[in-house]
């Protein structure tokens, strides 16, 4: 034994430990696993978990929690130690959760159809009356195939004599299966080897399962199945994007989603398109503003009606939630018995529904030993420990508890088992609970091998991903031979935007159209930066009065140089470093890597692997060190420069020519074509011969000056540089490419706009039309000559025009394309 | 009595509603004394769909889509329903705590649908205030009958009609401290009374006859929704009572629909695409057309 491998502090000999029976001798399941740790060292692993750790962070994992300040970006903290689970001990844990599931289902057909229960005093008829998770708008609504839970999920803990017992069930959209997957990907990779020899059960067969059990819902061939998420700020948005992507389904938001007809409509770019299975990630009372909660923005209005109808299968069924509560655990074995004609095999620990006179006065009499919790959950009540309660506090909860006995459940505590977490070369013991999850296919019931171990924070009994705990990979032994399905592409196949659904919700358009956008504009804010920071500390009064000309390029309502004289070097600097690096600037190179994250972050089910990856390292690239030079700076901004391009060579190379691609590009072309529209017009202003330099600047930012050198062997002349940087076809960042590039894509759109063709079309001509040999500049030194402006300012004006155009331009495509996704609804008669 | 109903509800907006989902609770139930001979819905931009189906509490409800741009919705329900002599009030009626111990011990339908409404609904959250203010009506061994009548007395004494006080989202807590508030202002507070002391109330919604001064012309489409409380009570069944007419509704009072508050039967509710701001006018007449 290497000493420090298993060294674990505050082992706790009252609870179960996963890892050892008496704190010296791994428990047998886990012997190989801890001599193959050993024989890597906690050095190397380490290393590896280093690299594990930038993998999450670059494919941005993250677990939002509400009041946090990293907001949205937390990472999501994983363990790099598995819990493992032996073959035979998986075994029962299967037969059980299976058997719920079978039950919990039951259990919602009676409820939502024949009340027999009731009638039968199995159950008390208040669980069900005073319960608002109750929809009675679905009671009496046929679900195919009695669907009512697609997916379970069931929460074991082990107890000290080593059992497992439930804890919690979610029935209405369980999540952390996706999160599952992704730890798996992450431990599986940084422990490829153990990982292999442990003969380790897959976890892509259920994802499989689970596709082909949405498709058998929708009972219609090729059905258009679509994940429904709350949106970005929801906790577990990110697992909404993995799995939409990893399933193959379409993400949407309600507002994605209409009902015509008593039919549910995806609004896409092509138009309406019939959505048949909808795997909702948006609690119950939430999903229709027209019969269930009115206050509600995440659902779709009509949605119970085009139930109703048949039209559409949701998955779980509405109103699932109803029994997403502890207060039906002490009936579950009464029920077993009443329906499956089965004694319960997996126990729950020890409930009692208050809405009982009995289990009310035990409770009463037992204050000290157990948790008070609401009994329907959507009443917001934070579990009471009614030990930590003082004698006030106690008959403040007793009075409580009388006055609306059946609102209250009262549980036992579990002492929760430990297992072996990871930390900076050491182990500790941590609290765990293991989250297991059971499908339904529509003909049988299947569990997930595993599932998503959850670690309390610190010492805390308390386990809770909401409260900042972290995670583990559940790894069940198997003796038997494995199934090696996998459902992931290769890393680097082309990646269609449309995803394998070929639909491009208006949203996610909109989203990829700005991504574009944000992406061009950033590159354009570091190319002018770059070009400023390198000059900037050498320049001389003439060669300051070009950089300050080049920055005017920015428009910045946000300046802060002075606007009434020149400003100063030192002034300049400073104002150059808050463009690149302030984030409370909206015009700064920080503020726009920051729109391009929060918006790929929103259809990052359409990216690759490697776009999401680029995206991530892009939030750390501008980040400016206190200790940092200023010289240092123009290094930070090619290395931003650098991912910046990988990313819009992957946008070429590794994307097919779909919808979302298009709207990706025509963002970008927008975005290039008005900044070099504002660019060119710094040329078109008479340049005295002292601002020369400028012409090399601009070069500069478009990348062009090579361009130049093998065109014009001269030094540098501005119709020259007009030529290259304007009219140029052939170059990529010439004006007019970019109006030709737009024209053609937007061509391509289906549904486009006769007259907004039309429009850019022209503009690309009228630039075309001007002669450029016309426009002569006076030589350095020379007077100017009579008449010749014309030409030029004809030009200035024509480019100024263009920069009005653009954007009015822009705000038509978002009319046609975007705007009935920004739209939402309003509830009337309330 | 037979009655001739029309209920016009005219909604204007400020921008055209390219889409509205709706869902219309306005056709008269049918009781045993109560029969509703005709019904119809005119809507007007006409829908693209309609579709009629009856509620968790067997109210109709008919959902509609407009799918055609529009500044107004015109909704008109036009109702005949006659109304035989109802059954007499009861003389006798069991102590009231028998109804809430017997409540939820019976699992017979008829005890199990009157035991949902014993309980907390989205808009009427019981509480201990309106306990107390109960328990004054509501004395020991008293029957339930009897007391009923006698709550529904107080209340009307001590409340004041007033359209301006309060708006359909006021809750019951603030109309018991206002001690002002409109009929559905007042069936909500009364529910909330009943069901703090564990009886089973429900909400009704319907329409009242106006009577006017004789000589004078009825006034037409001057008349509202009208809402009261309907209370189970074992061996009598379901009693209605008016709180703000203190009477017990008989001829003059027309069922539309009955639920656990008024978000269960509001007459008309949608949600719309576009429109922003917008103007509600409704325009109820019951006028009888026999003697």
């Amino acid at each position: 034994m290497i000493p420090d491998l298993l060294q674990i502090p505050l082992r706790d000999p009252t609870v179960y430990d996963e890892l050892s029976a008496d704190g010296v001798t791994p428990r047998p399941h886990w012997a190989g696993f801890v001599e193959s740790l050993q024989a890597i060292g906690s050095e190397e692993l380490a290393k590896r978990w280093e690299r594990a750790e930038r993998r999450i962070r670059e494919n941005g994992v993250t677990y939002n929690i509400y009041g946090d300040p990293l907001g949205a970006k937390r990472p999501w903290r994983i363990d790099l130690l598995p819990l493992l689970i032996s073959a035979e001990e998986w075994r029962s844990i299967e037969a059980g959760i299976i058997q719920r599931a079978r039950l919990l289902n039951l259990l919602l057909e009676d409820l939502y159809g024949s009340q027999r229960l009731l009638a039968d005093g199995c159950l008390p008829a208040a669980l069900l009356f005073a319960n608002p998770e109750f929809l009675r708008p679905l009671a009496g609504v046929r679900v195919p195939r009695q669907t009512y839970l697609h997916l379970l999920a069931v929460d074991l803990a082990r107890s000290p004599d080593g059992n497992w017992w439930v804890i919690a069930d979610r029935t209405q959209a369980p999540s952390g299966a996706g999160y599952a997957l992704e730890n798996r990907t992450i431990v599986g990779d940084a422990l490829p080897d153990l990982f292999r020899i442990a003969n380790v059960q897959r976890l892509a067969p259920f994802f499989r399962a689970q596709r082909d059990a949405l498709i058998n819902l929708a009972g219609c061939d090729n059905p258009r199945i679509v994940l429904l998420t709350p949106g970005p700020f929801n906790e577990t948005y990110f697992e909404h994007s993995y799995l939409a992507r990893y399933l193959g389904f379409t993400l949407v938001e309600g507002a994605d989603l209409t009902v015509r007809e008593r039919r549910v409509y995806l609004k896409t770019v092509e138009g309406l398109q019939q959505v048949d299975v909808i795997l909702r990630r948006v609690d119950d009372s939430f999903c229709d503003p027209l019969e269930l909660r009115a206050d509600s923005f995440l659902g779709v209005a009509g949605l119970v009606e085009a139930i109703a109808a048949g039209n559409v299968k949701v998955a779980n069924a509405l109103g699932s939630g109803l029994i997403e509560t502890a207060a039906i655990m002490p009936f579950l074995p009464g029920l077993s018995r009443h329906l499956l004609g089965e004694s319960l095999k997996l126990t729950s620990v020890a409930t009692w529904w208050c809405g009982q006179d009995y289990e009310l006065d035990w409770v009463l009499h037992h204050l000290d030993g157990v948790v008070i919790k609401p009994a329907f959950p959507s009443r917001g009540m934070e579990p009471v420990f009614g030990a930590a309660l003082g004698k006030a506090g106690k008959e403040q909860l007793a009075n409580q508890l009388r006055s609306r006995p059946y609102e209250y459940v009262a549980q036992e505590q579990v002492a929760l088992s430990s297992a072996p977490v990871w930390d900076s070369g050491h182990l500790y013991s941590r609290s765990v609970v293991l989250r297991t999850y059971v499908l339904n296919t529509g003909t049988a019931w299947t569990a997930m091998p595993g599932g998503l171990v959850r670690v309390a924070g610190s010492d805390g009994p308390v386990v809770s991903m909401q409260q900042g705990g972290h995670s583990k990979d559940a790894w069940v032994l198997w003796d038997g031979p494995i199934d090696t399905f996998s459902m992931l592409p290769p890393r680097n196949q082309p990646i269609e935007l449309r995803g394998a659904n070929p639909d491009l919700p208006s949203r996610a358009a909109d989203n990829l159209f700005w991504l574009g956008r944000y992406a061009e504009r950033s590159e354009n804010i570091a190319r002018l930066l770059r070009a400023l920071i390198t000059r900037v500390r050498r320049a001389g009064e003439a060669e300051l009065g070009c950089l300050v000309r080049l920055h005017s390029c920015f428009d910045s309502r946000h300046s802060k140089l002075p606007k009434k004289r020149r400003p100063t070097a030192m002034e300049l600097e400073q104002e150059l470093i808050s463009l690149m690096s302030d984030a409370g600037r909206p015009d700064s190179l920080a503020s726009n890597l920051a729109e391009v994250y929060r918006v790929g972050g929103t259809v990052r089910e359409r990216l690759s692997a490697d776009m999401t990856r680029l995206i991530g390292q892009l939030t750390e690239a501008v980040h400016v060190e206190e200790y940092m030079l200023f010289v240092e700076y123009s290094a930070v901004l090619t290395g931003c420069l650098e991912l910046l391009s990988a990313f819009s060579g992957m946008e070429r190379e590794n994307i097919t020519r779909g919808s979302g691609w298009l709207f990706m590009s025509l963002g970008r072309r927008l975005e290039r074509a008005m900044y070099s529209a504002r660019q060119l017009r710094e040329i078109t202003t008479p340049l005295a011969e002292s601002e020369w330099p400028l012409l090399e600047y601009l070069l500069e930012v478009a990348d062009s000056a090579m361009t130049y050198r093998s065109r014009y062997f001269t030094t540098l002349q501005p119709v020259a540089v007009l030529d290259v940087l304007m009219a140029d076809e052939t170059n990529p960042r010439s004006l007019d490419f970019q109006l030709n590039h737009l024209a053609d894509l937007y061509q391509k759109l289906p549904r486009h706009m006769p007259d907004d063709l039309r429009t850019m079309r022209h503009a690309a001509a009228l630039l075309r039309s001007f002669d450029l040999r016309a426009i002569h500049y006076p030589l350095p030194g020379a007077a100017e000559p009579e008449g010749n402006s014309d030409e030029r300012s004809r030009l200035a004006r024509s480019l100024r025009e263009l920069e009005y155009l653009l954007p009015s331009w822009s705000n038509n495509l978002s009319n046609t394309y975007f705007s009935h996704a920004r739209t939402f609804p309003i509830t009337i008669g309330e | 009595m037979t009655y001739r109903i029309v209920h016009k509800t005219t909604y204007k907006y400020k921008y055209p509603v390219s889409v509205g989902n709706h869902v219309a609770c306005l056709t008269p139930r049918s009781l045993p004394h109560h029969r509703c001979l005709r019904n119809e819905l005119h809507i007007s931009p006409s829908p693209a769909t309609r579709n009629d189906r009856l509620d968790y509490f067997g109210n109709q409800l008919s959902f509609f889509t407009v799918q055609e741009p529009h500044k107004r919705l015109v909704v008109e329900a036009r109702s005949e329903v006659r109304i035989d002599d109802p059954r007499p009030w009861p003389k006798d009626s069991p102590p009231w705590e028998e109804a809430v111990r017997s409540l939820p011990e019976e699992q017979s339908a008829e005890f199990l649908e009157a035991y949902q409404f014993i309980f907390e609904s989205p808009r009427i959250r019981p509480g201990p205030p309106f306990a107390s203010y109960a328990a004054q009506s509501f004395t020991p061994r008293r029957p339930l009958a009897e007391a009923l009548l006698d709550l529904t007395a107080r209340l009307h004494g001590d409340f004041r009609f007033d359209s301006k006080a309060t708006n359909v989202r006021t809750p019951p807590e603030e109309v018991f401290r206002k001690r002002r508030g409109v009929c559905q202002d007042f069936a909500h507070l009364q529910i909330a009374c009943l069901r703090s002391l564990n009886l089973a109330a429900r909400y009704v919604s319907g329409y009242l006859r106006s009577y006017r001064a004789s000589g004078r012309p009825r006034l037409v489409g001057s008349d509202v929704s009208h809402a009261w409380v309907s209370v189970y009570c074992p061996g009598a069944g379901w009693l209605d009572v008016d709180p703000t007419n203190n009477l017990v509704p008989s001829q003059n009072h027309v069922t539309l629909a009955w639920g656990r508050d008024y978000g269960d039967v509001s007459p008309l509710r949608g949600v719309i695409l576009g429109g922003r701001d917008h103007t509600l006018k409704v325009a109820v007449d019951v006028e009888p057309i026999d003697a």
